[in-house]
């Protein structure tokens, strides 16, 4: 029991279940939302910088809701979400010196920090960083850091602290976990965290290589594909609208210098089906991807720092 | 000492350039004086007093809603005060009185049917107790029948479950991943304790009823020979005797503050109460054959929450302009040292201000601070809740208008809740 929090009861409490959700009504309006993008459309993101004033560096990030979701928010007719879609919020603080009790150390020292908001998700998320959470946070950290030009601040340390505020699904809510079933959706948040970190790193004023952007790429299997095909390449998949996402992958991308600094590959990315002649591999048809997915992004995250700089220029002139 | 600097680097017109500070240096070094010079002016300007970041000193910053973006949420609001922004999102979980241990032995008989008993007889009798007759009035003032006793359910059984979070990178001094820090905890408690000081939930919408049906029509024939009972009111207290309650709804109420920038209390409660306007419960039923209490999905048969009012935080603090004076010995004034204030007052010369909605630079300069709660029903302005602590700047008087200025607050908020 944790006494700093306000507990609920004792007893614990018990998720809504839904009437709709354990009878097998035939004919259930409830239908997988279906993809209306093109397999290599990315979601448009709404990013912005400098929305936290007390933080040096700050960003918020939102893709773009799917159809179905937009659907509902004008006219609501179910309270299950279709699907959902990623908000996150990021703060850098920084450079900043280190404590006293720290050891001496020559280059800047990166913590990142992923949280979930309790209401994030479909389930309810403890206050407590979970596993999941962690393992996040270290993935950002890897990305950020091949990125910042550590050795210009000794001595001195860096904050990035995500809040999620509304995260991805990791399947469409009326399937069951089935034998491909993975944490997809937490690929899709660490796409959103690092391009939002490096919009916020660049508000920082904090010296970088390049703009790094974060892109996924899975391959996936539809009700509509037959046996002998394998799963198709798509860019920027939301796992509400797949039955199965057999692989997926995630990067942290750097355009200018065309290099990656992080890679997150899951699943089986063998049996992919892509175009005719096409001679590559699963995995290097999923990686090129993801690598055309960040370019994407990467777009967004330019006008976002212009914006930012503008922004700094406006205010130093006064 | 800041004033004479500000006059005569205006006087001394060619101004050495190496001695010059821009004025965010000079707030970070001299915070106390430069926020000093700001609010008392030099006669000879006719400025009015002003404070630092340009408001007037009773003046609010701007305020906006948003209700209703976050997917996973029965209700959520994002409230932005200035630069300090709050995300309020509130889940619905069941309580099953299953899983309530003292349940069965606190509460043995459905409230209500008590409740209607009660009322029954008091129609049919003649008044006699003047106090019961008093508490039936109240609860018809109220507008409903069941504010009373059973509010205390909320209490006891944690319905209501707000927690406030710092730790989202808001501010400098907040770790991410540490343990709440105090004043996390603090706020959070004070939202607990104005959530159940306000009653602002009602709990007739929390509670999930099972009816069983009613398969014994000849039991209620035999029973209306023997009695000679009213066929209708036998019904009518049949159908309150078998309702029961099977479940309760809890909400979970999460705010994040997201930027942090002075005052988060009256953000935070802004957009609690923003968020709760916005909830939805689905309609919800105890389900025999599964055990379990079953919800409907849609949207049409979902209820909105009917809140008690809408109650607004609007917080102050006392500016002294002798920097000392959170050092001292808190010391009761006498009327000498009254007088002295009121004469000080009457030629012009202000010692403190109360500065409405202050900033986290405010913040970090003042020791006394004043919270006040309040609502409007039918006009009448309600306190519900007042907080003051750290001096004795402000006494009746200054209550009184830090009231009224509450008041003016709450018409404002009440128009941008009512828009998000």
């Amino acid at each position: 029991m944790d006494r700093r929090r306000i507990n609920g009861p004792p007893s614990g409490t018990r998720p809504a279940v839904f009437a709709s959700s354990i009878k097998t009504a035939p004919g259930a309006a409830t239908e997988r939302p279906k993809r209306q993008r093109q397999s290599n459309e990315l979601r448009k993101i709404f990013l912005k910088t400098g929305i936290i004033p007390t933080a040096s560096g700050s960003s918020y990030v939102e893709f773009e809701p799917s159809a179905s979701l937009a659907a509902a928010h004008s006219s609501p007719q179910s309270l299950i979400p279709s699907s959902s879609s990623l908000k996150l919020a990021c703060t850098v603080h920084g450079p900043k010196p280190l404590p006293r009790s720290a050891t001496f150390s020559p280059n800047i020292v990166l913590t990142t920090h992923v949280k979930y908001a309790p209401f994030a998700a479909r389930k309810r998320k403890g206050h407590i960083r979970d596993t999941g959470e962690r393992d996040l946070g270290v993935h950002l950290e890897t990305a950020l850091r091949g990125v910042i030009v550590a050795e210009r601040w000794p001595k001195s340390g860096l904050d990035i602290t995500i809040t999620v505020l509304e995260a991805e699904d990791d399947r469409w809510w009326g399937d069951a976990a089935d034998s491909h079933d993975a944490s997809w959706g937490m690929m899709n948040v660490l796409a959103g965290c690092v391009t939002a970190a490096s919009a916020a790193i660049a508000d920082a004023r904090i010296d970088c290589l390049d703009l790094v952007a974060g892109g996924v790429a899975a391959l996936v299997s539809d009700d509509s594909t037959k046996d002998e095909e394998g799963p198709k390449l798509i860019l920027d998949a939301d796992p509400a609208e797949h039955q199965s996402i057999q692989s997926a992958c995630v990067v942290a991308y750097m355009p200018g210098r065309d290099e990656i600094t992080e890679l997150w590959l899951k699943g089986d990315s063998s049996k992919a089906s892509l175009g005719d002649g096409d001679q590559r591999v699963g995995h290097e048809a999923l990686i090129d991807g993801a690598v055309d997915a960040a370019r994407g992004a990467h777009t967004v995250l330019t006008e976002a720092v212009k914006e930012s700089a503008e922004r700094f220029i406006r205010q130093a002139m006064g | 000492m800041a004033q004479t600097a500000a006059t005569t680097a205006s006087q001394q017109q060619p101004i050495p350039p190496s001695l010059a500070l821009p004025p965010s240096q000079f707030a970070r070094l001299q915070p106390h004086a430069y926020l000093l010079a700001h609010l008392s002016p030099p006669a000879s300007s006719n400025q009015p007093s002003i404070r630092a970041n340009g408001r007037s000193p009773l003046q609010f910053r701007v305020t906006s809603a948003n209700a209703g973006s976050l997917t996973h949420t029965n209700g959520s609001a994002v409230v932005r005060v200035g630069d300090t922004a709050a995300v309020c999102g509130v889940r619905a979980e069941i309580l099953h009185t299953d899983d309530i241990a003292s349940w069965s032995v606190s509460r043995p008989a459905a409230p209500e049917s008590n409740k209607k008993r009660r009322k029954l007889a008091d129609t049919n009798q003649k008044p006699t107790q003047e106090s019961a007759d008093v508490a039936t009035q109240n609860n018809k003032e109220d507008g409903s029948e069941d504010d009373q006793e059973d509010e205390s359910y909320i209490q006891d059984f944690n319905l209501l479950v707000p927690n406030l979070s710092l730790s989202t990178g808001c501010a400098p001094g907040f770790l991410p991943g540490a343990p709440p820090s105090t004043l996390a905890q603090g706020l959070s408690h004070q939202i607990l304790s104005l959530l159940h000081s306000s009653r602002l939930v009602r709990e007739d919408d929390l509670r999930i009823w099972y009816q069983p049906l009613d398969l014994g029509a000849e039991d209620l024939e035999r029973r209306n020979e023997s009695e000679q009972m009213d066929v209708d009111a036998a019904q009518n207290d049949q159908q309150h005797k078998n309702r029961e309650i099977k479940a309760f709804w809890v909400l979970y109420i999460d705010i994040m503050i997201i930027s942090l920038a002075g005052n988060p209390f009256d953000a935070a409660w802004a957009a609690v109460v923003a968020a709760l306007r916005d909830t939805k419960l689905p309609r919800a039923w105890w389900d025999e054959d599964n055990e379990m209490v079953l919800c409907s999905e849609a949207v049409s048969e979902a209820k909105k929450l009917s809140l008690r009012g809408m109650p607004v935080a609007s917080s102050f603090v006392v500016f002294e302009a002798d920097a000392a004076a959170g050092w001292r010995a808190v010391v009761i004034p006498d009327a000498e040292e009254e007088e002295m204030i009121d004469e000080a007052k009457r030629k012009g010369l202000q010692r403190r201000w109360i500065l409405a909605d202050p900033d986290g630079y405010e913040e970090g300069l003042s020791q006394e601070r004043v919270s006040v709660v309040v609502d409007k029903k039918d006009g009448k302005v309600v306190v519900l809740r007042m907080e003051k602590n750290g001096g004795w700047a402000v006494g009746p008087k200054e209550l009184r208008q830090v009231v009224d200025v509450s008041a003016q607050r709450w018409d404002e908020v009440k128009l941008i809740l009512e828009q998000c």
